[in-house]
């Protein structure tokens, strides 16, 4: 008997992959003040970068910073918990962009300790104020 | 060089090379403990006043603060593995930047349940970090 060909079926289309909006994404996207609409930005890029990023620790610290933010936003740390938790995953970072080759310190530093410090002065204090 | 001075030379360096790696043998699994019990103490030390509404006892929080500080001292002052001290002091001033935001939360009675998971997962991850580094 010979094989039973398989039936050529119409291919389904595939709906498109829509990018994953994280619980941060929700949190910052109630945040209507102006002032702040480029470091909201700034904060979106540099966590997307961060997170893309092959290198572990950048992944990491990425992580936490959006995962504090949350809490920030919920009322369960406050703006002096944020920032001692900013200094530790400061020092830390500081010990990793050590231990880089020198033409990647300056990349590694962006996606590292300047995105905690947009966290820590520009959105941190307007998330404070939002649920108030 | 004849002969003899070269199996004199190879039998000297076996041995030193031996020395060394049996001194990196024992002295590292002591190395780690000590790691492991200054992370079970700090862990502690949040669990035991990292409490939401609990009474903040100053004396006693002194006290621990105190014997924590000692305990880093200790380690620092057994260290073998001399590349592990920077990494020993790193860890002592962070515990005492701890003891400084706790102490600073319960006494104003602002603590929260966060604040202890996050102290307690930033005190794991640099513990992983540490041990996890060279001894060479």
């Amino acid at each position: 008997m010979p094989p039973r060909k398989k039936q050529n079926k119409p291919a389904k289309p595939r709906p498109k992959k829509q990018k994953k909006s994280s619980e941060l994404d929700s949190v910052l996207d109630q945040v209507s003040d102006s002032t702040v609409a480029d470091a909201k930005k700034e904060l979106q890029n540099l966590l997307a970068d961060a997170k893309g990023n092959s290198a572990t620790f950048f992944q990491q610290n990425a992580q936490k910073l959006e995962e504090r933010l949350v809490l920030v936003s919920k009322g369960e740390l406050d703006q002096d918990d944020f920032n001692f938790f900013v200094e530790n995953q400061k020092r830390a970072a500081q010990i990793f962009i050590d231990s880089q080759p020198p033409q990647a310190q300056e990349r590694a530093e962006k996606l590292t300790i300047h995105l905690l410090d947009v966290a820590a002065t520009k959105i941190v204090p307007v998330l404070i104020a939002a649920a108030l | 060089m004849n002969s003899k001075d070269t199996i004199v030379r190879n039998t000297f360096l076996c041995a030193v090379a031996f020395a060394l790696a049996s001194c990196a043998t024992l002295t590292k699994p002591e190395s780690d403990v000590s790691f492991e019990n200054l992370r079970a103490f700090e862990i502690s030390f949040v669990d035991q006043y990292a409490v939401p509404v609990k009474r903040f006892d100053a004396a006693a929080f002194d006290a621990k603060v105190a014997e924590g500080n000692a305990k880093f001292q200790d380690a620092m002052t057994n260290e073998k593995f001399k590349a592990r001290r920077p990494v020993l002091k790193d860890l002592a001033d962070q515990f005492k930047a701890e003891a400084a935001h706790l102490r600073k939360k319960a006494s104003t009675g602002k603590i929260t349940k966060a604040l202890a998971a996050e102290m307690k997962r930033d005190i794991n991850d640099n513990y992983d970090h540490a041990t996890a580094k060279k001894t060479e």
